[in-house]
């Protein structure tokens, strides 16, 4: 029984299990199930396991029962990935602005969201013009949009719905909210903070260790002689490097920094720097990066246990990275190129690790984003990324 | 399963949504755990706490920490209290029966009960990732060994199981493979206003209806950390009725009185109140 309902989900990209669907079949098989409405809520609650995929049952469920249109299968992640996009473009708004057809001063006083909002408009338009034609920004071209051919997201107005309320209920996709994933948001910081406090060796133990203690009565001839065990190790210190620079990085600094900031009584120390796009002969201890200088070639004076976490899109044109003159401050040119810099502090402290909060599928694009991921190890600025980086950082 | 099986409809103090009602006896049908997750404060841990109430069976509640480790759930050895009664011998229990240095512990309860009980077992995201499928093995099985006594402890009755979390992100999928699964939504007002009035029967029409519309624009703030859920709204109108200063008509005007009830943490209070002051 609706196996096409079975198969329409997995379709959409929802990993149904085959145990689970047979788990429905008993539940209908036990009469627990009297109309559309306990379908709707039973089904889901057996075949889904996260909330971020709801919005997609939905759309599935009311294609199924009521002919509304069937969801394109990226449509979940595709406004997410376009705030990606748009966020990497902000770099470059003169290509922004010919990509939007907009002039370039109208393109620097929108918001991201209104930015988001607009592209979206743009390309239902697209859409509309040439139906059917799967490609519209770039192809080939210097453009970063890899994902050409995406039906157009956001919400899909149903056929005709049926007498259910279930269905209509699928209609209004309730759970559109739920459906991202990705890039570290406001609303993730507490589960961040969540995996950041592995970063914390254990403090004291007050725990009995009873092999020792049975032993030392034994030896004091029966007399009981508790052992306690305690694990008294030092906190980490840590260095925090934030890519202040630039419009690309400016949604994280603050994110990254409250992230830190609530984490601070866990470590024993933390110091935050800043830098601009890569780190050339000094990292500045404020954020305007002007009034406190601390020399890369000072930084061995720290601990070398010292855990570096670097935030940054490492998104740059390769000679800032590459050249000897490639800073893009001329008063503070120099003659050791950046990556020379980078080598020297990840020989210089074991323990480095780079956050990118540019999503992993678009690093292959960016020729420096590789350049430094193959110097320290670098992870995306998610949750599954932190969770990574938290365990390069505490290996001995 | 031929025995009739309780139907759950709702408690006196738990306003519960037809769907989730579904879910609820749909689990209890297939003998599967019921994961819940959603927001801080909407009420997950309430809901088993509701499912005791309503079917009469006690309820156990296994409260997951951090370090938590399988055993500590299923049972103790006490091994320090025999250690002290093998040294100075003073006390009745009998020193070489181990038996009498073993305790139950939570899942232990819930499978030696005789009678039949809700076990929530709360807050399971905050215990590493082992832990959680090691004890959905055992939840599976309906049992499991004492490994000092070689002994093995059955469900005598297949507990209800409640499972809560608050995690953003997904548990892993052996452990979602085995249970019934729910997010709660965060009510909209309708369904608000019904769980408001179960808490405050005597509640002014006008005051509800003023609270519930500040207590929405509150949460529309953007910047806000930890969002003020229901437990927050249901707390805060208890502050705003014992207030004797405090007037209705004052919500409406666009002043929230007891701010701090709402926003706990000092960056959030910092916002809401930069808020408030410049839509005044």
């Amino acid at each position: 029984m609706f196996a096409a309902f079975f198969y329409a989900l997995r379709d959409a990209g929802i990993p149904v299990s085959p145990t689970s669907f047979l788990r429905l079949q008993r539940a209908l098989g036990l009469g627990l199930i009297g109309s559309v409405d306990d379908f709707y809520a039973v089904a889901r609650s057996l075949l889904v396991k996260s909330e971020r995929y709801f919005d997609l049952y939905d759309q599935v469920f009311a294609h199924i029962f009521a002919g509304a249109e069937a969801p394109a299968v990226d449509t979940v992640e595709l406004s997410a990935a376009i705030r990606a996009l748009i966020e990497q473009w902000l770099a470059e708004p003169a290509e922004l602005a010919r990509l939007l057809k907009l002039p370039v001063a109208q393109v620097r006083k929108l918001s991201a969201d209104e930015l988001v909002e607009y592209f979206l408009k743009t390309l239902a338009e697209q859409q509309a013009a040439h139906r059917g034609g799967s490609r519209w920004i770039g192809t080939g071209g210097t453009s970063p949009v890899g994902h050409s051919g995406n039906h157009l997201g956001g919400m899909r107005v149903g056929g005709g719905p049926g007498n259910f309320s279930a269905i209509k209920v699928a209609l209004d996709r309730r759970y559109h909210d739920y459906a991202q994933g990705g890039v570290l948001t406001d609303q993730l910081l507490g589960e961040a903070l969540k995996r950041l406090r592995h970063l914390k060796p254990s403090g004291p133990k007050d725990q009995i260790d009873i092999d020792a203690t049975i032993y030392q009565t034994v030896r004091n001839a029966g007399e009981i002689e508790l052992v306690f065990e305690q694990h008294l190790k030092d906190k980490l210190k840590v260095a925090l490097a934030v890519d202040n620079g630039g419009w690309s990085m400016v949604p994280y600094v603050k994110l990254v920094q409250r992230l830190f900031d609530q984490a601070r009584a866990q470590f024993k120390e933390l110091r935050t720097f800043f830098f601009h796009n890569t780190i050339y002969d000094a990292l500045w201890e404020d954020a305007a990066r002007y009034k406190k200088p601390l020399k890369v070639d000072e930084l061995p004076r720290l601990e070398p246990e010292t855990r570096w976490i670097i935030v940054g899109d490492a998104s740059m044109a390769p000679d800032e990275l590459e050249s000897g003159w490639g800073n893009i401050y001329l008063d503070s040119r120099r003659d050791r190129p950046s990556i020379e810099r980078l080598h020297f502090i990840a020989r210089t402290f074991k323990h480095c690790v780079w956050l990118n909060p540019v999503p992993q599928r678009y690093w292959k694009g960016t020729p420096t984003i590789s350049a430094i991921a193959a110097i320290m190890p670098m992870y995306e600025l998610s949750l599954d990324g932190i969770e990574q980086a938290v365990v390069q950082l505490m290996r001995k | 399963m031929n025995a009739p099986q309780p139907r759950f409809t709702g408690a006196a103090s738990y306003v519960l949504d037809d769907e989730l009602a579904k879910i609820v006896n749909v689990s209890i049908a297939l003998e599967l755990p019921l994961l819940l997750k959603g927001e801080p404060g909407t009420g997950k841990t309430m809901l088993a706490h509701a499912i005791a109430d309503s079917l009469g069976l006690p309820l156990i509640v296994l409260n997951v920490k951090s370090s938590m480790k399988l055993v500590d759930a299923l049972y103790q050895y006490d091994t320090l209290t025999r250690l002290n009664d093998s040294r100075f011998g003073d006390s009745k229990r009998n020193v070489s029966n181990i038996e009498e240095y073993l305790r139950m512990g939570k899942i232990g309860q819930a499978f030696t009960s005789e009678q039949r009980v809700v076990l929530l077992i709360d807050e399971i995201d905050k215990a590493d990732t082992d832990f959680q499928d090691d004890m959905l093995d055992v939840l599976d099985q309906m049992q499991f060994d004492i490994i000092e006594v070689d002994q093995t402890i059955k469900a005598r009755q297949r507990p209800i199981i409640v499972i809560t979390s608050n995690a953003k992100k997904d548990l892993s999928d052996p452990f979602l493979g085995r249970c019934n699964f729910h997010h709660i939504a965060f009510p909209d007002a309708e369904l608000m206003r019904r769980i408001v009035v179960t808490h405050f029967p005597t509640l002014q029409e006008q005051l509800l209806e003023a609270a519930l519309g500040a207590f929405y624009r509150l949460r529309a703030i953007e910047g806000v950390e930890k969002k003020p859920a229901t437990r927050e709204l249901i707390n805060w109108l208890r502050a705003l009725q014992s207030d004797p200063d405090f007037k209705p008509d004052a919500l409406k005007q666009g002043a929230v009185p007891h701010l701090g009830v709402l926003f706990k943490k000092s960056g959030d209070y910092a916002a809401a109140y930069n808020k408030l002051a410049r839509s005044r």
